[in-house]
C-alpha cells in the first residue's frame, strides 16, 4: 500500500527516487497486462481467429478515431469513480466490493432529483451530484458500521448490499419514480440539466470525464494532505500502530467505506446525468467489479486509477469493434480484465520472471492486514 | 543456579553421537556461522552459549534441516549425513524443541503429538492409540500431560512438555532445545532440568541453546561458546564460572552493570495507579488490583515472567487498553478514561513492546511515523490539512539526535534494523519532552550497540527528572537501570525489592511465592 | 390447518432444492478455508461448472457426462486459484475475485462461441427427480426429502462423509493443522503446499457439484450469471456454521429457504424487488448478528513462506 510519493528505501535524489518509485509501481501492472494479452491471444487462436486481427480491431475501436476515443472516455469515466471507491477503501485496509450497489443508489438518486430539479437547468447539476455523493456515502457507511460494530467482514456484506442496492434502485426506478410506458425506468431528465457532451466528433463523451479527474485529484489531496487521509492510511497499513497512536479504528472503517460509497454514487450520478439521461431497468452492470481491477492495476493511487480506468475503458470500447470486425465475442475484454487482475496480485510469478528485487515493488498488490473470512 | 553437574558418569568419554565439522553458512554478505565445529557425546548435555545474533539459532536450523550449510559436514553416530529437511533430521534421530512452539491450539495434546505420523485404524485416525502412546511416553520420561486436553487451555510450561513429547514420539536420540527457559519461571525451569536429567539417564543426548549463563552451569556438562558466528571455546561446566563465560560470550570484560548516577528522586509522584484491573484480549483478568507510584527522577522496574500481566498493565497505563476498575493519575489528574492520544498530549511517552506492529507503521516513511501521534496538531496540521514538508524537517532533526540509521526521513520504517526502528520510536516519544515515560521491552531483539544507546537515553531522561516505568523480561536490564523493582505475578504485584536483591529472591517472587513464606 | 400442512411439503422440497447448491459450495469452501486458503471464488467455480455441465450434457446427451465436464471445469479453475495463492502467493481475496470475474466473462464468452448467442443456453437433459421407494411415501416430508434428484442424495451423503474426513482421518487432521499453524505441519514433515492444493482442489470439485445441480437439476439450462450471489451466500453459511460441515449445511438450509421463498411468493403483497432482496438481507443479518466474530482457522489468508 505504500507507493507514497517519494517513499522508498534509502538515499538518492528526490527526483531519482520518484522515477524509481514510478518505475517500480508500473512493473507489476505492465507485466500482468503483457502476460494477459498473450493468454488472450491464445484464447483467440483457440476460437479459430487471428489474434493480430483481433488486437488490431481492438486498438482501432479504442483510439482509432475520435468517435472511438469518445467511446473510450465514456467507458472510462464511471470506472474512475468505482476505481477510486475501491482504492480509498483499500488504503484503509478494507475491501469495497460494493461499488456496483453504491453506483446504482447514486444513479437512482440522480434519476429522481434530475427530474424534480430539472427546471433549474445547469444549476441542478452540482446539486444533483452532491445528493448522489450523499446517498452513496450513506449507503457505503452501512457495511462500515456492520464491520465496526458487529465485526461482519466487509467482503460479504458489500457484495450482499450490491444485490440489495440494485433491487432497491430498480424498485424505486419503477414504482414511485417510474414513467408510464413500455420501457421500465424513470423519466428522462431535461437536457438543460444534463452534463453536456464535449464535441460531436467524440460522440457521447461528456464532461463527466473531467468531473472524474477532479474527483481523483480530491482523493489525492484527501489521502496525502489531510488529517483524515493520514489516519486512513495509517489504519490501513497498521491497525495496531494506529490504535496505539490513539486513532479510532471503527470510525475510520466507517468513513473509508462511506467515502468509497460516495465516490461510486457520484459515478452513478454522472452516468445518469451525462450519458443516459435516466435510469432504465436494467441499467449498466459490472462497473463495480471492474473497479476492483482498475484500483489494483493502479496500485490504489489516484493517478494509477485514472490510467487503469483508461486501459479498461479502452479495452471495453475496443472490444465492440473487435466483435464487429472479427468473430471474437466482446466478452473477451472481460476475460482479459480478469486475467490481468489475477496476474497483478501474483507477485511471486513476477519475481520469477524479473528476479527477487521485484519484491520491494509489490506494495499495493496485497491487502496487507486482512484477517481471513 | 548452584546445582551439581548432571552428566552421566564419564559422559565425555562416551561415544560421539553428533559432530558438526567446519560448518559455514552465509546469507549474502553476512556470515552467520563461520567454520563452526562441535561435538556431542552420548548422555551429555551440551550447552551452546551466545548472545542474540551470535549464530546459535542458525547453527541449529542447519542441524534440523531448515537451512543448508555452504560448507561443512555433519556426522551422526560417526556416519556422514545430509540433512535436507526436518523430516530427514527426525529420521536420523534429531529432534528440536523450538523457542516459539509449533503447537496447534485448537487440537488436543495427543493430536498435536501424532501429527504427521498418525496411528491409523483403516481409513480413520486411531485416537485411542494416540492417547495411549502419549500416556506411555509421559510416564516414562516424567512429563505430566493430559493427552485429551486442548493445547489452547494449557500453560506455557505444560506446552513445552508437549513439544518435548512430540520429539520423543518420533524416537529421537538427540534433542535440541532452543532457549527453552525464556518463557519459564524459575520453578518451571527447575522442573525442566529435572526432565532433562531423566532423558539423559534414558540414553538421550541433549543440546541446550541459551544466552543465560547461570543455567548452563547448573545443568550442562560441556559448554560451547559462540560469538559473531565463530566458536570461541568449549569448556567443561565444572571448570568455569559465570564471569568467565560472560567474558567469552561478549569478548570483553563485561561490566554486568551500566554506570548509573545516584538517584535524585523528587517527592513528586508523576504517575500512579490505584487498584487497577484490566482484562486481556481474550477476556480474562490480566491485571488484578495493581497499585504503583512512579516519581520524577526515578526508574521503576517491573520484573516478571512473560504473560503475567505486564503487557496489559503497560497498555492500560498508556491508554491503549480499557481499564475495568481502579484509577490512573498522571501528575495528579485522573486520566483513567483517557485514550492514548489524550495522554500523549499530557506528556506521557509510550515505547510499546511490539514496535513492529504497534510502535511503527512499517510501510510509512520515518517522517510519517515521527508524526504518528502529533499529525493532527500544529505545526504539522491546521484546519484539517497536514504539511509533510514540516514533518520531514522535524523528523530529520530528531532522527539524527537519536542516532537512527539511516537518518533519512523518507526511508520506509520497515527497512530499518530492529535497533534503529526502536531508536526511531524513542526519537518520536522522547523528543516531545514528556514528563512520564513507559518503556516496555525497550531492547528486545535489538543489537548490543543499540541496547547501550537506549539504556543511556533512559538514564538521561531519569537525570532530567522524568518518571520512568520500565517493564522488561531481562532481569539484568531491570537491575541495571531501576531504582526500585516491583515483581508482577498473575496480574498482581507480589513484592518490591531493590536492584541489589538476590536472584533467589527475585526468582521466588516471579514464581509467585511470598518472600516471607520462605522459611528455613 | 390442512392447507398449512399441505403447504409445508412443497416449501420444504423447494428449500432442499435451493439449499443443495449452497451446501455443496459451503462444503467446498470448508476444505479450502480449513487448509488456510480463503475462497471467495466459490461463486465463479459454481458458475463455470454450471456452464461446463450444460455444455457437456448438450453435446453428449448425457447428464452424467455433463457432471463430469462440470467437475473438470471446477477443478481447473480451483487449481488456478491454488496456483495463484499457494505457489505465487497472490492475495487470496483478490485472486478469488478474479476467478469470479474470469468465470463471468468466460461463460459469457463461451456462450457466444459455443452456443452462438448470450442469454440462455438450449435446454439439456438434467438430473431429474428420482423418488426413493418407501421413504418418499412418508407423509409431508417424504416427497420433500426423498423425491429429489441424484445430486441431492449425493449431498445428503456428503455432509456426514465430509465430517468424517475432516475430523476423523489423518488427512483431516493435517488439513486442519495446515490452516491453523502451518509451521507445525511443516516441521512434522507434511508438505503444506500440497495440503493446500488438496483443500482448494476439493473446493473446486464440491462447488462444481453445486453448479452442476444448479444448471442441470434445479433448472435445466444455463443462464448468464445464474449463480447470482449463491457462492457468497454459501460462504456466509460456512462462516455462520463455524467451518463445520453440519453447521454449514444447517445454515445453507436456512438460506435455501430464503431463496425458495423468492421463487414462490406472489407479488401481490410485497413488490418483487423486496422479495428478491430477501436472501441477501438475511445473509447480512445473520453475518452481523452471529457470524461476525467467528474464529476462522488461524492461518487463513496468509501465504506460507518457509524461513
Amino acid at each position: 500500500m505504500s507507493q507514497e510519493p517519494g517513499v522508498t528505501e534509502g538515499r538518492g535524489s528526490a527526483l531519482g527516487r520518484m522515477v524509481a518509485g514510478a518505475a517500480g509501481a508500473l512493473l507489476f501492472p505492465l507485466i500482468a497486462i503483457l502476460l494477459s494479452f498473450v493468454i488472450g491471444a491464445v484464447i483467440v487462436l483457440a476460437t479459430g481467429n487471428n489474434p493480430f486481427a483481433a488486437y488490431a480491431a481492438l486498438l482501432e475501436g479504442a483510439v482509432g478515431d475520435p468517435f472511438a476515443l469518445g467511446r473510450t472516455l465514456l467507458y472510462t469515466t464511471p470506472l474512475i469513480f468505482t476505481g477510486l471507491a475501491v482504492a480509498v477503501a483499500f488504503r484503509a485496509g478494507l475491501f469495497n466490493i460494493g461499488g456496483e450497489g453504491q453506483l446504482f443508489i447514486g444513479a437512482v438518486t440522480a434519476a429522481w432529483l434530475g427530474v424534480s430539479l430539472g427546471f433549474l437547468g445547469p444549476i441542478a447539476i452540482p446539486l444533483v451530484l452532491a445528493a448522489c455523493a450523499i446517498t452513496g456515502f450513506l449507503w457505503g457507511s452501512i457495511p462500515g458500521v456492520l464491520k465496526a460494530y458487529f465485526g461482519a467482514h466487509e467482503v460479504i456484506t458489500t457484495i450482499m448490499l450490491n444485490y440489495v442496492g440494485i433491487y432497491l434502485a430498480y424498485y424505486l426506478a419503477q414504482h414511485p419514480l417510474g414513467q408510464k410506458g413500455p420501457i421500465p425506468g424513470t423519466e428522462t431528465i431535461d437536457f438543460a440539466a444534463r452534463i453536456p457532451t464535449i464535441s460531436a466528433a467524440l460522440g457521447r463523451a461528456n464532461y463527466g470525464f473531467f468531473i472524474a479527474i477532479v474527483a481523483a485529484v480530491v482523493v489525492y489531496l484527501l489521502l496525502w494532505r489531510t488529517r483524515r487521509g493520514f489516519e486512513l492510511r495509517a489504519v490501513g497499513l497498521s491497525p495496531g500502530a494506529a490504535n496505539y497512536a490513539g486513532m479510532r479504528l471503527g470510525l475510520n472503517t466507517i468513513l473509508a467505506l462511506a467515502i468509497g460509497g460516495s465516490l461510486a454514487g457520484l459515478g452513478g450520478g454522472v452516468e445518469v446525468l451525462g450519458v443516459y439521461g435516466n435510469m432504465d431497468v436494467p441499467f449498466v452492470t459490472n462497473l463495480g467489479f471492474n473497479g476492483i481491477g482498475v484500483a489494483l492495476l493502479g496500485r490504489n493511487h489516484p493517478v494509477g486509477v485514472i490510467l487503469g480506468a483508461l486501459l479498461f475503458g479502452a479495452l471495453t470500447s475496443g472490444a465492440q469493434e473487435m466483435q464487429f470486425a472479427t468473430d471474437v465475442p466482446l466478452q473477451l475484454a472481460n476475460v482479459l480484465l480478469a486475467v490481468i487482475l489475477l496476474l497483478v496480485t501474483a507477485t511471486k510469478l513476477v519475481e520469477l520472471i524479473v528476479g527477487k528485487r521485484a519484491r520491494d515493488f509489490a506494495a499495493g498488490t496485497h491487502l496487507e492486514n486482512e484477517r481471513g473470512l | 543456579m548452584a546445582e551439581e553437574s548432571s552428566g552421566a558418569v564419564g559422559a565425555a568419554d562416551a561415544p560421539v553421537v553428533l559432530e558438526m565439522r567446519g560448518v559455514t553458512k552465509r546469507f549474502g554478505p553476512v556470515t552467520a556461522n563461520d567454520d563452526v565445529s562441535l561435538t556431542l557425546h552420548r548422555g551429555e548435555v551440551l550447552g551452546i552459549l551466545g548472545e542474540n545474533g551470535a549464530g546459535k539459532s542458525t547453527l541449529m536450523k542447519i542441524l534440523y534441516g531448515l537451512y543448508t550449510p555452504n560448507e561443512g559436514e555433519i556426522f551422526v553416530d560417526g556416519e556422514r549425513v545430509e540433512i535436507r529437511d526436518p523430516k530427514d533430521a527426525v529420521s536420523r534421530g534429531i529432534g528440536m524443541v523450538h523457542q516459539h512452539f509449533t503447537l496447534i491450539p485448537p487440537l488436543t495434546v495427543a493430536e498435536n503429538i501424532v501429527l504427521g505420523a498418525e496411528p491409523r485404524k483403516g481409513l480413520s485416525l486411531n485416537l485411542e492409540e494416540a492417547v495411549r502412546a502419549t500416556e506411555e511416553l509421559s510416564q516414562r520420561y516424567g512429563l505430566q500431560v493430559d493427552p485429551r486436553a486442548r493445547v489452547a487451555d494449557l500453560s506455557v510450561g505444560v506446552r513445552q512438555r508437549v513439544e518435548i513429547l512430540k520429539a520423543l514420539y518420533r524416537n529421537v536420540r538427540i534433542l535440541v532445545l532452543d532457549e527453552p527457559t525464556a518463557v519459564l519461571t524459575p520453578q518451571e525451569t527447575e522442573d525442566l532440568f529435572a526432565v532433562l536429567k531423566e532423558l539423559v539417564a534414558n540414553g538421550l543426548s541433549i543440546i541446550l541453546i541459551t544466552h543465560k549463563l547461570g543455567e548452563l552451569l547448573g545443568v550442562g556438562d560441556e559448554i560451547t561458546i559462540i560469538r559473531d558466528g565463530r566458536v570461541v571455546d568449549t569448556v567443561k561446566a565444572a571448570e568455569t564460572n559465570e564471569r568467565e563465560l560472560a567474558r567469552l560470550m561478549v569478548g570483553r570484560e563485561v561490566l554486568l552493570r551500566v554506570e548509573k548516577e545516584e538517584a535524585q528522586t523528587s517527592e513528586e509522584v508523576r504517575l500512579s495507579a490505584e487498584n487497577l484491573s484490566v482484562r486481556s484480549g481474550t477476556g480474562e483478568e490480566a491485571v488484578a488490583g495493581v497499585s504503583l507510584e512512579v516519581r520524577g527522577g526515578e526508574i521503576l522496574g517491573v520484573a516478571g515472567v512473560d504473560g503475567n500481566g505486564q503487557t496489559e498493565l503497560a497498555e492500560a497505563l498508556a491508554g491503549t487498553r480499557p481499564i475495568e476498575d481502579g484509577a490512573v493519575y498522571l501528575d495528579g489528574e485522573d486520566v483513567t478514561r483517557l485514550g492514548a492520544d489524550a495522554l500523549q498530549g499530557r506528556g506521557l511517552a509510550y515505547v510499546p513492546e511490539d514496535r513492529a506492529a504497534k510502535g511503527l507503521v512499517q510501510d510509512f516513511a520515518l517522517y510519517e511515523n515521527n508524526a504518528l501521534k502529533t499529525y493532527d496538531e500544529p505545526p504539522f496540521s491546521r484546519f484539517g490539512w497536514i504539511f509533510p514538508k514540516i514533518m520531514r524537517r522535524r523528523a530529520a532533526e530528531s532522527l539524527r539526535a537519536y542516532d537512527v540509521r539511516p537518518a533519512d526521513p523518507d526511508a520506509r520504517a520497515g527497512s530499518l534494523s530492529g535497533g534503529n526502528q526502536q531508536k526511531a520510536v524513542l526519537a518520536r516519544e522522547l523528543s516531545g519532552d514528556p514528563g512520564v515515560v513507559i518503556a516496555a521491552q525497550p531492547t528486545r531483539g535489538v543489537d548490543v550497540g543499540a541496547i547501550e544507546f537506549i539504556h543511556r537515553q533512559l538514564l538521561k531522561q531519569r537525570s532530567e527528572g522524568k518518571a520512568i516505568l520500565l517493564i522488561s523480561l531481562e532481569l539484568e536490564e531491570i537491575r541495571s537501570l531501576s531504582d526500585r523493582i516491583l515483581v508482577i505475578y498473575a496480574g498482581r504485584m507480589v513484592g518490591e525489592v531493590g536492584p541489589d536483591a538476590r536472584d533467589e529472591e527475585l526468582g521466588l517472587l516471579m514464581a509467585g511465592h511470598d518472600i516471607e513464606e520462605k522459611s528455613a | 390447518m390442512e392447507d398449512f400442512l399441505g403447504a409445508i411439503g412443497p416449501i420444504l422440497q423447494s428449500t432442499v432444492r435451493n439449499a443443495t447448491p449452497l451446501v455443496f459450495a459451503a462444503l467446498g469452501g470448508l476444505f479450502s478455508e480449513r487448509s488456510g486458503v480463503v475462497n471467495i471464488g466459490l461463486e465463479g467455480l459454481m458458475l463455470i461448472a454450471a456452464f461446463a455441465g450444460v455444455a457437456g450434457a448438450h453435446f453428449s446427451g448425457s447428464a452424467l457426462v455433463g457432471l463430469g465436464t462440470a467437475l473438470a471445469a471446477g477443478l481447473l479453475f480451483a487449481l488456478i486459484h491454488a496456483l495463484m495463492c499457494v505457489t505465487f502467493e497472490a492475495d487470496q481475496i483478490i485472486s478469488g475475485t478474479a476467478i469470479n470475474l474470469l468465470a463471468l466473462g468466460g461463460t459469457g464468452f463461451l456462450m457466444v462461441v459455443i452456443f452462438g448467442a448470450g442469454g440462455t443456453s438450449p435446454r439439456v437433459n438434467g438430473f431429474a427427480s428420482v423418488a426413493i421407494p418407501l421413504l418418499s411415501d412418508i407423509p409431508i416430508i417424504g416427497r420433500a426429502l426423498f423425491d429429489q434428484s441424484l445430486l441431492v442424495y449425493l449431498m445428503y451423503v456428503l455432509v456426514p462423509v465430509v465430517f468424517f474426513v475432516v475430523f476423523r482421518t489423518p488427512f483431516g487432521l493435517r488439513l486442519r493443522a495446515t490452516g491453523e499453524v502451518p509451521e507445525a505441519v511443516d516441521t512434522a514433515g507434511v508438505n503444506v503446499a500440497r495440503m493446500r492444493y488438496y483443500g482448494v482442489a476439493l473446493s473446486g470439485l464440491l462447488a462444481a457439484c453445486g453448479g452442476a445441480y444448479l444448471s442441470m437439476g434445479l433448472l435445466s439450462a444455463f443462464t448468464e450469471n445464474m449463480t447470482n450471489g449463491r457462492g457468497f451466500i454459501a460462504l456466509a453459511a460456512l462462516i455462520f456454521g463455524r467451518w463445520n460441515p453440519i453447521g454449514a449445511a444447517g445454515a445453507a438450509l436456512l438460506f435455501g429457504f430464503a431463496l425458495a421463498v423468492t421463487f414462490r411468493v406472489n407479488e401481490q403483497a410485497i413488490p418483487i424487488e423486496f422479495i428478491e432482496m430477501l436472501p441477501y438481507l438475511l445473509t447480512i443479518i445473520v453475518l452481523a448478528g452471529f457470524g461476525g466474530r467467528a474464529i476462522a482457522p488461524a492461518a487463513i489468508g496468509k501465504p506460507y513462506r518457509k524461513e
